[in-house]
């Protein structure tokens, strides 16, 4: 449990004042406030693990890839042994960025102030001019190297956290990663990143953009419309994927589980309960599996999330505090069904803009053919040309803009659809689990989970 | 090589190559006004008379950038994931959406935008109907009432065919010079 305090603004303004849980209402003064921003800066970005990137972007030894960690900018290195480092990019001289590439193969990072120099490990080699000794003798060499983040690769994904005492991975991702493993460690050789990001600028606060990961599915029946209007999807009605199962956790994490009869109709048959688990897979594999895959997916699974993997893949969710996660069907003309898989996380970068970053990925034992596929139909689906995700970037900005009239501060977000249905009684799963038409639970677990960090002490 | 989409610009721009369409000339004058023309489509958002000038193998693609020091240029190009990897029907998927639904929000209400087409170099191809060309574009964008134009510059290596009169475009390479994108999206054509 993490220590409370009150967190309060300078003019007296508790979150507990902006976060109303009885009402399930967020004032909009939370979303682009400078002040709240640079709590958040210490006390989510600085507190939780935070996604970076994957291994497959540093294969080999002394491979290094550059990436920002909330607002602090990070060094990943591959070393000899295998392993990875998450080095903050900051010379210990005087606050020079040691490492000013996005990629590249180095031994040694030099930096190019005063020429200290650094093992890709983070270890302080020694400044030039040995004797005249630039770092002097009051601090040890050990003392002097880049400073290390706590990391944990989780299905090839990189994560790191600044805090060094708190919650394991695996307790950050509690009951959900029953979920997630359904993911992202499903396969014997896992995922592969199929190039680097794509990035860019939306001029929008990060939470505009990660609360509506949390699994906002009402918003894709009006903003994504011409996904029905214009490609057809649920043969041009959208409210047949609304209908699911939603799991969330207070922890904010959320993934939307939707049943894949409500969407293909070679699938139908599904409900039926005459289908093997071996006949369904075959008919429609999970986002991103082809039929070779099969026999790892269920060496890698349990029967029951197999089982639901096979009936209600979770297709699109987050992972708090900023990680977007889509494996969504693209069905083909030819009845082909490609998987697309994506991975966002949106980096703070002030109150008022956020740097989108698309990570486009695919199985590494999937056919080179597939992987082509589907990294075409996710770039004209999700990202900067994404013809799904162009849509989004205009409401984000102007939230964050309304949030700071001198009225428009004191609107609420409200997330008052709730849902009432209990769970199947077979639902396999751990975590809270939402069942039925799309509801706003998981979205207003995501503002408990931020108000908990906020509210904690430093 | 292709090189229409050079790998390595120290000898893709080696100057005084021999098969330059001189500036002036008029293969390059009718080019640079196809180009003009295209520019005005766009920004009129005349999408419809902008696909008829693709021609059915189109190539349009637009690489990832990446900071990358001084002697390793080619790798700040990355041609895996791209921000546009397009064929010309899924250009016409693209403009589908826009012109066929009330739901295209990206850009409904358009951006008002200024496509500056410059620095204009052409060379003849092997195929006496083909031309490399290469222009820079400055595209400033803006969207509602925010006054300080979105900006983005790229440089863009195409393959025109002549049909008829006019020409087609059959391969467009946009290297865009941001690795970090202002615009908050690519729902426009550059
Ligand atoms: S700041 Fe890096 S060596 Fe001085
Ligand atoms: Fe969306």
């Amino acid at each position: 449990m993490l220590d409370r305090t009150r967190t309060t603004l300078s003019d007296g303004t508790t979150i507990d004042d902006l976060i109303n849980v009885q009402t399930r209402e967020v004032q909009l003064r939370a979303i682009s406030d400078p002040e709240l921003y640079d709590i958040e800066m210490r006390k989510v970005f600085g507190k939780t693990w935070l996604l970076l990137g994957h291994e497959s972007e540093i294969p080999n030894p002394g491979d290094f890839i550059t990436r920002l960690m909330g607002s602090d900018p990070v060094l990943i290195t591959r070393q000899k042994d295998g392993s990875i480092k998450v080095l903050l990019n900051v010379c210990p001289h005087r606050g020079m960025r040691v490492c000013t590439s996005d990629a590249g193969n180095a031994k040694v990072h030099t930096c190019i102030y005063h020429g200290w120099a650094f093992k890709n490990d983070g270890d302080f080699i020694g400044a030039p001019v040995a004797g005249e000794k630039m770092h002097g003798d009051i601090l040890p060499k050990e003392k002097l190297g880049l400073t290390q983040a706590r990391s944990h690769l989780y299905g090839g994904l990189i994560f790191a956290t600044w805090n060094f005492d708190g919650p394991s991975f695996d307790e950050f991702l509690g009951e959900m990663k029953w979920y997630y493993d359904m993911l992202f460690q499903r396969t014997d050789r896992g995922l592969e990143v199929l190039g680097p990001p794509q990035r860019f600028t939306i001029k929008a606060n990060w939470k505009t953009a990660c609360e509506q990961s949390a699994a906002d599915g009402f918003h894709t029946l009006t903003l994504h419309r011409w996904l029905g209007e214009f490609a057809k999807f649920g043969d041009g009605d959208l409210t047949t994927s609304m209908y699911g199962t939603e799991v969330g956790s207070l922890q904010g994490h959320a993934l939307r589980c939707m049943p894949v009869a409500n969407k293909f109709k070679q699938a139908a048959g599904f409900r039926d309960g005459n289908l093997t688990l071996e006949e369904k897979l075959a008919i429609v594999p999970p986002p991103g599996i082809t039929k070779e895959m099969l026999p790892e997916l269920i060496r890698n699974l349990t029967p029951e999330q197999l089982g639901l993997l096979v009936d209600s893949p979770p297709q699109v969710g987050g992972m708090f505090p900023n990680v977007l996660i889509a494996f969504i069907y693209v069905p083909q003309p030819d009845g082909e069904i490609i998987g697309l898989t994506s991975l966002h996380t949106y980096i703070p970068k002030g109150p008022d803009e956020l740097e989108f970053c698309n990570y486009i990925l695919a199985e590494k034992d999937a056919p080179e053919e597939h992987k082509q596929k589907a990294l075409q139909f996710a770039v004209r689906m999700l990202g900067t040309s994404g013809m799904v995700e162009q849509d989004d970037s205009d409401t984000w900005p102007h939230i964050t803009q309304t949030a700071k009239g001198a009225a428009g501060r004191n609107i609420t977000m409200k997330y008052q659809a709730i849902c009432n249905t209990p769970p199947r009684p077979d639902w396999p799963g751990p975590a809270l689990v939402y069942e039925g038409f799309t509801k706003d639970d998981t979205q207003w677990n995501w503002w408990l989970a931020y108000r908990d960090l906020m509210n904690s002490a430093l | 090589m292709n090189a229409a989409t050079p790998t390595d610009f120290s000898v893709a721009d080696a100057p005084f190559r021999a098969n330059r369409v001189p500036v002036g000339s008029p293969a390059y004058n009718q080019i640079t006004e196809f180009l003009y023309e295209e520019a005005w489509l766009l920004d009129e958002i005349r999408l419809a008379e902008w696909v008829e000038r693709l021609d059915d193998d189109l190539r349009y693609t637009c690489p990832v950038r990446q900071t990358r020091p001084l002697n390793q240029q080619a790798a700040s190009i990355v041609r895996t994931v791209m921000h546009f990897d397009e064929t010309y029907a899924s250009i016409r998927g693209r403009v589908g959406r826009i012109t066929d639904t009330r739901s295209a929000w990206a850009e409904d209400p358009p951006s008002r935008t200024r496509r500056l087409v410059t620095n204009i170099l052409v060379e003849a191809t092997d195929k006496p109907d083909e031309f490399e060309v290469k222009s820079y574009l400055l595209c400033s964008r803006s969207r509602f009432d925010e006054t300080n134009l979105l900006m983005l510059s790229c440089v863009r290596h195409d393959l025109l065919r002549r049909h008829g009169a006019s020409f087609k475009l059959a391969r467009r390479e946009i290297i865009i010079d941001q690795t970090v994108l202002g615009f908050p999206n690519l729902a426009i054509f550059l």
